[in-house]
């Protein structure tokens, strides 16, 4: 089974791999993983509070191939994006992107998963902060 | 049919098993169905005699087996914590492959509490076991998250110990 020709840029060249502050109350965190081939999975969100846009993105993967790919387009689409049109990147969107072959679907799951992960951190985080300064979220 | 394993070798579906006794009944059923002795239809026979004596004298696959047979699958579902170890770990293998040998006594410490956690696991298996072979559906459940997770801890543990020999042995 040979990669496609995006999924092996992105896996050469990963966008927006590093971390973000996991204390930043602006910052949500995604930890995902899967026991079956040991993937893990890491995708953090910098959401600008006023207006709810993801500023920044960033991620890192321990994985085969299509799960460094399917993170590194992850953050690649969030960037500009707000929570809740993050919440609508669909597992499809990106097997159809990086043309994943039916065996590599589930790295394309576990990408959403790490967005739905952290952008609900996120939201935690925001809800909690609301509650303490006494603001009606 | 469903339990064909169990089946094969005159077994009730349980968890809990005596290896020894499955042994027996492998080497008594195998005589009986050896290809030379009756024929070639007894081939498939045999087939089946092999998967089910390698799948059920494994705790872990059998259990595995097990769950499969009562329609539940592996799932993604793993404590957050877990999830974090795995990946501090990762971290310091990456390092270590990139030549800075450093986090290896972190890597030493890693690997003998994730083997340790796998023996837990093991010995919980065990005990879930005997509830469900008592009965207690509900414990399917808690197979599964065990078995999950002894999935990452295996899987964690072979890379790990692939890095470790190459850096022991230079």
């Amino acid at each position: 089974m040979a990669y496609s020709n995006k999924v092996l840029d992105h896996y050469n060249n990963p966008r927006n791999v590093g971390s973000l502050d996991k204390s930043d109350p602006n910052v949500g965190t995604g930890m995902v993983g899967a026991p079956e081939c040991g993937d893990v999975m890491k995708l953090q969100v910098k959401v600008n509070p006023e207006t709810g846009v993801i500023e920044d993105a960033k991620f890192k993967t321990f994985g085969c191939g299509s799960a460094i790919a399917s993170s590194s387009l992850a953050t690649e689409w969030l960037r500009g994006k707000t929570v809740d049109e993050a919440l609508e990147i669909k597992n499809t969107d990106i097997v159809n992107e990086l043309s994943l072959p039916p065996v590599k679907i589930h790295c394309s799951v576990l990408a959403e998963d790490a967005i739905k992960a952290a952008i609900g951190d996120y939201k935690k985080k925001a809800a909690s902060k609301n509650q303490s300064v006494g603001v009606n979220a | 049919m469903p339990f064909e394993f169990y089946e094969a070798l005159g077994l009730e579906p349980k968890l809990a098993l005596d290896v020894e006794d499955l042994r027996r009944r492998f080497y008594q059923r195998s005589r009986e169905s050896h290809p030379d002795l009756a024929g070639s239809e007894a081939e498939d026979r045999m087939a089946l005699l092999n998967d089910a004596f390698r799948t059920l004298r494994d705790p872990v696959l059998r259990a595995q087996y097990f769950l499969q047979q009562n329609g539940i699958e592996l799932s993604k579902d793993v404590p957050p914590e877990l999830l974090e170890e795995v990946f501090e770990l990762n971290m310091a293998l990456e390092e270590i492959r990139g030549g800075d040998e450093s986090a290896l006594p972190q890597l030493e410490g890693a690997r003998n509490r994730f083997a340790g956690m796998q023996k837990e696991i093991d010995l919980e298996l065990e005990a879930i076991g005997a509830r469900v072979d008592s009965g207690d559906k509900t414990a399917l459940e808690q197979v599964r998250s065990a078995l999950n997770r002894r999935k990452y801890i295996s899987n964690l543990l072979r890379d790990v110990d692939k890095e470790l020999n190459v850096h022991l042995s230079n």
